[in-house]
């Protein structure tokens, strides 16, 4: 006999298809809906994201039927670092230039880990810069600057 | 022998050493880049176009081919060392080959890859020879309504994806379908979801998301809880297929490449479909679907054959019509433009070397490819022995440089943050990753072909079931759902949930 | 206009000369040429080309950066906002001027962001049909089309691109309305009309030469001023009867608002003596264009252009009534 308590696995995963699906449909609604001839913009979507409540509004249901299972650890340590990475990356090829870009960005990315010790994630991180200036700004020739005009050059 | 002629032509010209040379080159770059995390072969092409500018046409195209199935190549180990897919179709290899992988069997999954690989490369490269005029007058026939028959197929199909639950993976397609739609619309230019930011105006990048959902989301995974489970050294089996893998997968090679190399010469995205479509099929004819999902040696064979068949055979638009198919082949005529040859319907009888020499060295491409990366399938899987807190940070650094060198722009990065994000709390909420991206990249094109079928019958919906060969298809989907929907296999379907 | 080059002459020289002084010996780096359309498209071809030429005469590389998007507005944007110092150059077509109507909200402000290096080339435009339409001339189109005007299809490659702009003014002459077919891109949309799918289209030669040469597509009129080397068969469309129809592609390069004078004159020179190079002029002959002339290639000839031709658009475009944002 399956038990009847909820999974919040189920209940957040319906509740975000139905959150999803709401932010589609208002957006949708908003823009023409046009005819079948000429559908607008609106049309495809604000079905999609009808379907997209439906879903999730079954997901729900369904949650009440199935056994619960523990949701896991979350990796809180690994967002906090692995995440800004790309974004710091971003913000600063154009301003500090390719080469300490790519430097901070893989040093903050390193600090995910606990296992990580400072010592050789400077080793580490100052290989990966040497090795991906190499290949990509010099063999491959990509128009990064290697340097930008932040540092004055 | 007309045809016969033309090979000897062919392979004389791509056998010369020059332009062996540079297929050797292509094949190597396009490979090396490709196994790059988060760097497919569209982003390889565009990174490596200028490189060839300076060579003769012919070596010219003969390495941006090599570099195209390297890169395809590259992509699929990093699809199934790491789970980073940098193309779509790699997506599907990573389901299970990530898997395989995990248990030790990265050597076999790589290998059992490069094999189907390399036979789909040969039969399709077949095809390509001999039948292409007749097939481009095949893709011809397909319009909007044909187009939006074969999605609404690879939509159905696409639930068999999913080792979970079936809802959510519906809901995975469409989210993806929803995400795909981000950007103008292409019929009034009506910018949509956008949230007022100019760079989504043309939409979320494939790239940006891939990685994101597939790629960061599993580093989190496996930053969880670093102590208990060592992430990737399991103990390495055995590098080679066993005498049980090859039983498996030959029936899925051959399934494979056939349908990849149908869907291939459909340029309006048909190829988009190949992997997605073998995998689904190998699920359903699979005596044991429990396994697909959890490192099935069928879920990676039947894909990955399809996947090359259908990036050779889509040539054959680009060949004989000078239309190009998927981004790749965009960039492959943007090449023989700037070489001074314009691709169009003449190229094949103007050029006869340089036509049936990229057709010959399709070929020789592969038979390099398998020669070259079956031996390193060991250093591949020496990579794995790395810790993996000193993989990541290079995963990261590589995946940005990627990303952002597709377009330089930086909103790309932005978006890969966001998706890790999502993708981390989708796996947290058992939500799989392989039908977001399939309603993803099958979102625009089935809005584009709907509005403009309905636009070409001046609002008659009939026009599906009218037209001979979108009523084929559409019966075809409701016979895939009939199956789907089967209460026998949802039953085992629910076993495999409750047992997960 | 004899007066108008001899004065330029001039003033390059005497840039020429101040510029020692000014700016030793510009370019002393790499040069970023920011392309707004990803590689591999006609726009990318034409770059790489001229950067190529030009890279030779400068003594420097000028590297080409695809920056596409938002119908070459993301690229236009970033070289709006880059240092003026001629490092950092724009090359884009006439998107540059239908964006100023087409986008209602651009992020820079087109006639006064920038300061001008040249005109590049003028790559006209082909009306072309499917295989076995009907008509065999343009007045016979015009006439089947407006007696058809229910059961047509005109395809265009989305909005902004260069056979959307052209079959607004197709039907802005012709005066019907048509139904139109918006695809993403020249391939898919020329597909379509390989197949049969759709019946009309009015595109770049760089895309149609090959196909009319092939005989898959049917060509009633060049909207040149004179015949095309390439297609000497295919009437212009003042011959044809549609005189207002006369279009082109065109391309510039720019620079920042703020780059010195001097820069953009050593770069316009260069840049007309890349237009001289035989392989630019063969591989140009080759899409079906030609390099302008020494007066166009010049800071003067691009402003006057863009000018006239963000006017000339702007009414066109707000009749048609769909705008890109």
């Amino acid at each position: 006999m399956k038990s009847l308590s909820f999974s919040s696995r189920d209940i957040v995963c319906g509740l975000l298809f139905i959150l999803v699906g709401l932010f589609f449909a208002m957006q949708a609604y908003g823009l023409e809906l046009g005819t079948a001839f000429r559908m607008g913009p609106g049309y495809f979507p604000f079905v999609l994201a009808g379907i997209l409540i439906l879903l999730g509004i079954i997901v729900i249901i369904q949650g009440t039927q199935i056994e619960h299972e523990p949701m896991g650890p979350i990796a809180w340590r690994g967002m906090l670092f692995i995440l800004p990475a790309p974004i710091f990356f971003g913000l600063t090829v154009r301003g500090l230039g390719f080469v300490p870009s790519l430097f901070l960005t893989a040093l903050i990315a390193a600090f995910a880990s606990t296992k990580m010790r400072p010592g050789m994630a400077l080793l580490l991180v100052g290989g990966l810069t040497i090795f991906s200036v190499v290949v990509f700004s010099y063999a491959l020739g990509l128009p990064f600057r290697r340097f930008g005009p932040w540092l004055g050059q | 022998m007309e045809l016969f002629n033309n090979l000897v032509l062919g392979f004389t010209t791509a056998g010369a050493p020059w332009n062996l040379f540079f297929c050797f080159v292509g094949v190597i770059l396009g490979t090396l880049i490709g196994v790059l995390p988060g760097i497919g072969a569209t982003a390889t092409i565009a990174m490596l176009l200028p490189i060839t500018f300076q060579l003769e046409p012919v070596s010219s195209l003969i390495m941006l081919a090599g570099i195209y199935y390297g890169a395809q190549y590259g992509g699929s180990t990093t699809a199934i060392l790491i789970n980073m897919p940098g193309e779509s179709s790699s997506a599907v290899t990573a389901i299970d080959g990530y898997q395989m992988a995990r248990k030790g069997r990265a050597g076999a999954a790589l290998a059992i890859a490069a094999i189907g690989s390399f036979f789909a490369g040969t039969v399709s490269t077949i095809l390509v020879a001999v039948f292409a005029p007749p097939l481009t007058a095949v893709a011809l026939k397909f319009g909007s309504a044909e187009y939006f028959s074969l999605m609404i197929v690879g939509l159905v199909s696409s639930i068999a994806l999913a080792h979970g639950s079936v809802v959510k993976a519906l809901g995975m397609v469409v989210l993806g379908l929803l995400l795909g739609l981000v950007g103008t619309d292409i019929y009034t230019g009506t910018p949509r979801f956008n949230l007022g930011i100019l760079e989504l105006s043309d939409g979320l990048n494939f790239v940006a998301v891939a990685v994101g959902v597939f790629g960061i989301a599993e580093i989190l995974r496996n930053l969880e809880n670093e102590h208990d489970r060592d992430v990737m050294i399991k103990k390495v089996t055995n590098l080679w297929p066993t005498k049980q893998d090859w039983k498996e997968m030959t029936a899925p090679i051959l399934r494979g490449t056939a349908i990849g190399s149908a869907l291939g010469i459909l340029p309006g995205g048909g190829a988009i479909l190949a992997s997605f479509a073998s995998y689904t099929v190998e699920k359903r004819m699979s005596k044991t679907p429990q396994e697909f999902g959890k490192g099935a040696v069928a879920g990676v064979a039947g894909p990955e054959s399809a996947n090359n068949a259908g990036a050779q055979t889509s040539f054959i638009p680009m060949l004989t019509l000078g239309i190009p198919a998927n981004p790749v082949m965009a960039l492959m005529i943007g090449a023989m433009i700037i070489q001074g040859i314009v691709p169009g319907p003449n190229v094949a009888t103007e050029q006869p070397a340089l036509f049936w020499g990229i057709i010959a060295s399709m070929w020789i491409g592969n038979l390099m490819l398998i020669l070259l990366n079956l031996p390193l399938i060991g250093l591949w899987v020496k990579l794995l022995t790395i810790p993996y807190y000193m993989l990541f940070p290079a995963i990261i650094a590589f995946c940005s440089i990627g990303v952002y060198s597709v377009n330089s722009n930086v909103f790309d990065l932005y978006a890969v943050a966001f998706f890790g994000l999502i993708g981390y709390v989708l796996a947290k909420l058992r939500c799989e990753p392989a039908p977001l991206l399939l309603g993803f990249v099958l979102g625009p094109l089935l809005e584009e072909h709907l509005r403009r079928a309905m636009i070409m019958s001046r609002g008659d919906a009939t026009t599906f079931v009218t037209r001979p060969i979108s009523l084929t298809l559409l019966l075809l989907a409701a016979a895939v759902l009939v199956v789907v929907l089967l209460p026998s296999i949802r039953k085992k379907r629910d076993e495999v949930f409750v047992e997960d | 206009m004899r007066n108008t080059i001899i004065s330029l002459v001039a003033t390059a020289t005497f840039a020429l000369a101040s510029s020692t002084a000014f700016s030793q010996g510009y370019p002393e780096r790499n040069i970023t040429m920011v392309v707004p359309f990803a590689a591999g498209g006609p726009t990318d071809t034409v770059t790489r080309l001229v950067a190529e030429t030009m890279s030779k005469d400068l003594g420097q590389q000028i590297l080409v950066e695809n920056v596409g998007g938002a119908g070459g507005t993301l690229g236009a944007s970033q070289v709006a906002k880059a240092e003026p110092d001629g490092y950092t150059l724009l090359l884009h077509h006439i998107g540059m001027a239908t964006s100023a109507t087409l986008y209602r909200k651009l992020p820079y402000d087109t006639l006064n962001a920038f300061e001008y290096v040249g005109l590049v080339t003028d790559v006209p435009m082909t009306i072309v049909a499917k295989k076995d339409f009907e008509a065999t001339d343009l007045k016979g189109l015009v006439e089947y089309v407006k007696a058809n005007a229910d059961k047509i299809s005109l395809a265009n490659a989305g909005i902004g691109a260069a056979s959307h702009l052209c079959g607004m003014l197709f039907m802005n002459e012709i005066k019907v309305p048509l139904v139109t077919v918006p695809y993403k891109g020249t391939g898919p949309a020329m597909t379509d009309l390989l197949g049969g799918q759709v019946d009309l289209m009015c595109d770049q030669t760089t895309n149609t030469t090959k196909q009319i040469k092939g005989g898959t597509i049917k060509a009633y009129a060049v909207t040149s001023a004179k015949r095309l080397d390439a297609l000497p068969d295919v009437p212009t469309v003042a011959e044809a009867g549609l005189p207002g129809m006369q279009v082109g592609i065109w391309h510039g390069i720019y620079a920042p608002k703020g780059t010195p004078a001097e820069v953009t004159q050593k770069l316009s020179a260069s840049l007309q003596k890349a237009l001289k190079d035989p392989n630019i002029i063969a591989r140009f002959a080759e899409l079906g264009t030609v390099p302008v002339t020494d007066d166009e290639a010049t800071p003067a000839g691009l402003k006057a252009k863009l000018e006239s031709e963000v006017a000339r658009w702007k009414p066109i475009i707000e009749a048609a009534g769909q705008y890109a944002d």
